[in-house]
């Protein structure tokens, strides 16, 4: 730069009369300042007690202080109050930030979503030391930046509806930005995946849910800083590239609001729907591949619908170490079938009244060659999440008639049908006929147990399914009623032939007073409705005793016997009457 | 056109001085006014203990469009939704505000906030009750602002 541009830039300061000839010092500082504002960014710096020192004219112009209010700031905080620009927890959020750079003596570069007003003015925010005992806040304007850079992304790079950047582009971002910061904490990403979206798809169409993804867009555009990167990567999956350094304690926080904003209802065209998101969080610092951060963020984001989402989970690398587990275990569970590793255990369902064995539930168990007995709980999860219930299903549903009809015909069993079943609910009839063909066994000692989680989507599908199974005169209970919503509705919508009333209302807890009125509740509701009720769970006579009272006559339970091996079961139904003499029914 | 009413309440992320937090509303009042009169909105804004309770009543795309907007302000959170459904006509014909401070706080308000976010049925009546009745208290407000 020419000593001629030097002389243009200096500025003369106000008032007409002549200044005097201003020492080398003093003529610095009006160069600096000058030179300051003419930053396109609204500076102001500030000693480590947050006195303030200097700030440029920007911080009139681009954040709104005015120059009077300005001249009375003595702090940091005077001067962010005075900056009617930004909105208060703006203002807040960067008052923090200063405080924790200053504090733990490090520059920030806070994720704080600048949004001054309504006015989307973009800014990158830096908080630097300058000297010693200096420090120095940065507000870059960068709306007319990020406007050309997004402008920039070809209609290629974006997804259709909702305009925002695709995997491709992202995948590209993450290759330029993250191959320069391999192994440090400068770049993370946070997969969005939303809960209970399919919901809404099912229940109010697929345009519904285009305009719930489009709002999504924009909530979480709004939520974020415009420095970040928002992307669709399709169906209900979005992703968001963070940079700029921040502690993982700030990327939580962003987490937080982002299931805060995406959690709020939504309102369209009359419906008021609720979908909630889980997030999974990685950063660069682990990984030793670019592509590693979409793979780290993604586990993460399965721990956290594991944790029962609406929630968020930062990348661990024992979470590796589990995702192989279950990637062995999904290998041995495809083998399973073929090489004849499970096998049904029965428990019997009584009747008090009679005194008899009425039926059996039918319950699948996984023999490991390697990890023994596996409980249903380890492995059905995962089978349903891999469409492998399908065929489990079907192979419990034959095993289970063969079995049955072997027993005498006042005895029936309960087959489990998993939800996703009822995914292919005419492929499930077809299973259920064959099944009963094959063996021989009349429908109407075959019972289905469905949750109401079947119900939820009210499918017409799934309704003919139903009444199709009970044309082939089988019966339908409804399990664990009592949990999840037990909605009356759910009830009316089909007419089952029994409701099981969950072991959460047997298991005797303190006084039982609450238990006992809803079994009770259960019970004259079933009688109403036309409907058997029975009890699972009832491990002990007091159990029984109380079931018994609260007028419920049909039970299952450890109290008479744990699932067994099909070789017990004959044995079992010939000794019952002689173990379990009539009891007289016990007062509460 | 169908008119269409949406009663909500949520939680504060403004200040928790009270004249903090006055600026602020005062600054979302201004917003409010003019956005509501352009779209043919009424309704009321309660303001009690950190909490906000606002009621919209208007053209069924608008009421969206405008709850929408709210829904992605970040000075709330924990929105919930007590009431929303079309209405044949508006109980708030005007757009008003009632606004009770954190110092003067109603009880009887903070009582049925609390009530509204653990769920509790008929919250949404006695809130909009509530609405109802002390709207008429943003006049004697402003005035004291301005003085």
């Amino acid at each position: 730069m020419g000593a001629g541009m030097l002389d243009e830039m200096r500025v003369e300061p106000p008032g007409d009369a002549p200044r005097p000839m201003p020492s080398d010092d003093a003529h610095l500082a009006d160069h600096l300042q000058a030179a300051l504002n003419g930053v396109p960014a609204a500076i102001f710096t500030f000693d480590q007690s947050l006195n303030l020192i200097f700030a440029n004219d920007r911080v009139t112009t681009l954040l709104g202080a005015a120059p009077e209010q300005l001249a009375e700031c003595s702090t940091v905080f005077d001067l962010l109050a005075a900056c009617k620009g930004l909105d208060y927890v703006t203002a807040q959020r960067v008052g923090g930030a200063v405080l924790a750079a200053t504090a733990s003596n490090e520059p920030r570069h806070p994720p704080i979503a600048l949004s001054p007003g309504d006015a989307k003015t973009a800014f990158n925010l830096q908080i630097s030391k300058s000297g010693s005992d200096h420090w120095m806040v940065l507000f870059e304007d960068v709306t007319a930046r990020r406007a050309a850079e997004s402008e920039a992304i070809p209609q290629t790079l974006r997804d259709p509806l909702t305009g925002l950047p695709n995997r491709k582009h992202l995948n590209d971002r993450i290759a330029d930005v993250v191959a320069t910061v391999i192994g440090r904490t400068q770049v993370w990403m946070i997969l969005v995946d939303l809960d209970r979206f399919k919901t809404v798809n099912d229940t109010l169409g697929h345009p519904i849910g285009d305009a719930v993804l489009k709002i999504v867009g924009r909530r979480l555009t709004s939520a974020m800083r415009d420095s970040d990167e928002v992307a669709r990567l399709g169906g209900d999956e979005f992703a968001l590239l963070i940079r700029g350094r921040p502690e993982p304690e700030a990327v939580a926080t962003v987490a937080r609001r982002l299931i805060d904003v995406l959690g709020r209802p939504y309102l369209i065209e009359g419906h008021l729907i609720h979908i909630g998101a889980s997030l999974g969080i990685a950063s660069s610092q682990d990984i030793s591949e670019h592509d590693h951060l979409f793979k780290n963020a993604d586990l993460a984001l399965y721990a956290a619908k594991k944790a029962g989402r609406n929630t968020f989970s930062f990348f661990d690398p024992a979470m590796e170490a589990r995702a192989h587990k279950r990637r062995a275990m999904e290998i041995d569970l495809r083998k399973a079938i073929a090489l004849r590793q499970f096998e049904l255990h029965y428990q019997p369902q009584i009747d008090l009244d009679l005194n008899t064995i009425t039926g059996f539930e039918a319950l699948v168990r996984w023999r490991h060659p390697e990890h023994g007995l596996v409980p249903p709980n380890d492995f059905i999860p995962l089978a349903e999440e891999i469409g492998l219930i399908v065929a489990i299903g079907e192979w419990v549903l034959r095993e289970a008639c063969r079995d049955a009809v072997h027993w005498p015909e006042s005895i029936s069993v309960a087959v489990n049908v998993s939800p996703c079943q009822f995914e292919n609910a005419a492929a499930l009839v077809t299973s259920i006929e064959k099944a009963l063909k094959a063996s021989g066994l009349p429908g109407n000692r075959l019972e289905v147990e469905i949750t109401e989680s079947v119900l939820l989507r009210k499918e017409s599908a799934v309704l003919s399914a139903l009444h199709a199974m009970r044309a082939l005169g089988v019966r339908i209970a409804m399990d664990d009623f009592g949990t999840g919503y037990s909605s009356l509705s759910q009830l009316s919508s089909f007419p089952f032939d029994k409701i099981k009333i969950d072991r959460s209302f047997v298991t005797s807890k303190g006084d039982c007073k609450d238990q006992n009125a809803i079994v009770r509740a259960i019970t004259a509701l079933g009688i109403s409705l036309g409907m058997a009720t029975i009890a699972e769970g009832v491990e002990t006579s007091e159990e029984l005793a109380r079931i018994r009272a609260n007028g419920c006559t049909s039970v299952q339970g450890y109290h008479f016997s744990r699932p067994l091996p099909i070789e017990q079961v004959d044995g079992l139904i010939a000794g019952f009457a002689a173990r379990h003499p009539i009891a007289t029914p016990q007062a509460a | 056109m169908t008119l269409y009413r949406i009663l909500y309440c949520s939680r504060s992320e403004l200040a928790d001085s009270p004249a903090a937090g006055a600026e602020e509303i005062r600054q979302i009042l201004a917003k409010s006014r003019a956005n509501n009169a352009r779209d043919d909105i009424t309704g009321g804004l309660f303001f009690s203990n950190q909490c906000f309770a606002q009621v919209l009543e208007g053209p069924a795309e608008k009421v969206e469009e405008t709850f929408e907007r709210i829904q992605c302000d970040m000075r709330h959170r924990d929105v919930t939704v007590l009431e929303a459904g079309p209405i044949a006509t508006r109980d708030f014909p005007a757009w008003s505000m009632a606004f009770t401070g954190s110092t003067d706080a109603s009880a009887f308000g903070q009582a049925v906030l609390s009530a509204a976010f653990s769920g509790q049925t008929q919250a949404g009546d006695k809130l909009l009750d509530i609405l109802r009745s002390v709207v008429v208290r943003e006049d004697e407000w402003l005035a004291n602002e301005a003085a």
